[in-house]
């Protein structure tokens, strides 16, 4: 079963249904040893069963799935050894302190007490809750809570590190500090798997990244070239203006142009010829601002919303 | 074939180490009270009811009531922990889901919360065995043999608990299983009254019941030091026992795998 992958996660055809539901349907995910990659997909899209198979919580249906070389339902339990989780719900153990929490954790890989005691020190600093060592669980803030699910995760020195929205609902100042603990992490060399809602996060984050609706991949690949490739350099944005006033000032430009409520998009390679147009045209009320992921994630998966 | 993940393992006891961290912060307070509670309900049954009850086979009603009281009190304390407890850690709390998330499997998580009820019904049995013996109503020092008996009573109670709660939509489900599970067993099992004499459809009842056979072991050990049919009553404690908890594992993980 075990042999040499140059990949830490590799699927292949991985499919996952729910009753009528096709939940992951035929995804090939490949993360390299030491990369991060970014799962990125609206509400629905497939990406927390992606990361339940890949942990083992839920079982496949078909396709080839392949974690840190080891099959991921025959060797689940060798494989958790070696990976470290941090769910998007609170698994926190309530009933417990914030120092009780992380040994019983790290009883349960077998780690005793006394050898858990400096990597529970550690790790608390690492996270910036040594001084809450005490307090219980109900008493911490979410920013805490998330930080302990980190700390928590990584008491066994995991090689690979699963994160599933690792900051949704945390202020701004508590997603920074998370974000600076996972590049650190990165530059440790851990292979880090993360889904998000944040584009920002995952620009800032992720050597790749994954867009993913209706349980497959959309497009993948390093985040700046995506944008480049599908989005363009620029986008001009227009409030109240309908594509056909403009249709005929930007004849002869190669713009995608979409339009989306009272809002009209141009994307281009270079914002600056479209501008003089649009300003020859009277067109003075307009956004000019480097593409994002942003633009890339709603072009791909439309703009209507998820429930 | 039966999956891997439902067979336990030896990790089953870091999901039981687990549950001792938690009690440590609660412990006193609830000895204290069960104590209390196990005191009035000898003086209330044993001496007030008593009084009213005629010899049975030259034993005290208290005599007799007390090793019905020990079993009983394993079954409601094991029945509590696996139901209310154990639902609330599969779908409250989460904790079963943080234990999947580390090595441990289904099987490991049902066997360590088995084991766990079966410490707490010891301890509540125990309790009861110290009040039964300031009031005098052991009547052997191999009553201490009732221990490994308790324990066993202790899994099988809270093996029907984890299927309970394996099935349970909510916690109203649990009245259902107190009263046709629990319930029964509590008033029929021969922990109140002898079975002797009842209709013979009753009586057929009674000896369909897993705790009686437990009654009959710890009554006998108490009072008399030894067991008739021990082996008999044994062996059915432990089939039901062994069946009990394959079910339960089956139970949980239906609610916690996918």
């Amino acid at each position: 079963m075990f042999f040499l992958s140059a990949y830490d996660i590799d699927t292949q055809g991985l499919t996952k249904s729910f009753g009528d539901l096709k939940a992951v349907d035929g995804i090939t995910l490949q993360v390299g040893k030491g990369e991060c990659y970014g799962v990125l997909g609206p509400n629905g899209a497939g990406k927390t069963t992606t990361i339940k198979m890949i942990h083992g919580a839920v079982r496949r249906d078909g396709g080839r799935l392949n974690v840190l070389g080891m099959d991921g339902t025959s060797h689940s339990r060798e494989i958790r050894e070696r990976m470290g989780l941090v769910p998007q719900e609170d698994t926190l153990d309530n009933e417990l302190t914030v120092y009780d929490n992380l040994w019983v954790f790290a009883n349960y890989f077998g780690i005793s007490r006394r050898q858990s005691r400096p990597r529970i020190e550690e790790l608390l600093d690492f996270v910036q809750l040594r001084d809450k060592w005490d307090s219980q669980i109900k008493t911490l803030s979410g920013g805490m809570k998330r930080r302990l699910l980190i700390a928590r995760a990584l008491i066994h020195k995991p090689q690979l590190l699963v994160l599933d929205e690792p900051t949704t609902g945390l202020d701004p100042q508590a997603r920074h500090l998370v974000w600076q603990r996972l590049r650190e992490l990165r530059r440790q060399g851990l292979t880090i798997l993360m889904t998000t809602h944040y584009m920002e996060e995952a620009a800032q984050l992720c050597d790749r990244i994954g867009v993913m609706d209706g349980g497959r991949f959309l497009v993948e690949g390093a985040p700046r070239d995506l944008v480049r490739e599908r989005v363009g350099e620029e986008v001009l944005e227009l409030r109240g203006v309908e594509k056909e006033e403009v249709s005929g000032a930007l004849d002869g430009l190669a713009i995608d142009a979409e339009q989306a409520g009272d809002t009209l998009y141009l994307y281009c390679t270079n914002g600056a010829p479209v501008m003089e147009r649009l300003m020859a045209a009277g067109k003075r009320d307009f956004l000019r601002r480097p593409a994002t992921l942003e633009d890339l994630f709603l072009r791909l998966t439309g703009r209507e919303l998820r429930e | 074939m039966i999956r891997r993940d439902l067979i336990p393992t030896h990790r089953a006891l870091r999901v039981w180490v687990r549950h001792l961290i938690q009690y440590r912060s609660f412990y006193l307070a609830e000895w204290a009270g069960n104590f209390g509670e196990h005191f009035l309900y000898l003086l209330a049954f044993g001496y007030g009811l008593g009084r009213l009850v005629p010899s049975l086979n030259g034993l005290s009603y208290a005599q007799f009531i007390g090793p019905g009281l020990v079993v009983s009190i394993a079954m409601w304390t094991s029945s509590y922990e696996s139901t209310f407890g154990a639902y609330s850690r599969m779908r409250i709390q989460k904790t079963y889901e943080a234990m999947l998330s580390a090595p441990l499997s289904v099987g490991d998580i049902v066997l360590g919360d088995l084991l766990w009820c079966a410490t707490r019904a010891l301890i509540g049995s125990i309790l009861m065995m110290i009040v039964l013996m300031i009031f005098g109503l052991i009547g052997s020092f191999w009553a201490v043999a009732v221990l490994p008996i308790i324990f066993l009573e202790g899994l099988m109670f809270g093996s029907l608990g984890l299927i309970a709660a394996g099935l349970a939509p909510n916690f109203s489900f649990f009245s259902f299983h107190f009263s046709v599970v629990v319930m029964p067993m509590f008033f029929f099992a021969g922990t109140f009254f002898p079975l002797k004499g009842l209709p013979p459809w009753m009586q057929a009842f009674s000896e369909m019941l897993p705790l009686t056979h437990a009654v009959r072991i710890v009554r006998g050990l108490i009072i008399y030091g030894h067991a008739d049919s021990f082996v008999w009553h044994l062996s059915i404690l432990a089939g039901c026992t062994i069946v009990f908890m394959m079910a339960a594992c089956a139970a949980v993980s239906r609610r916690l795998v996918d």
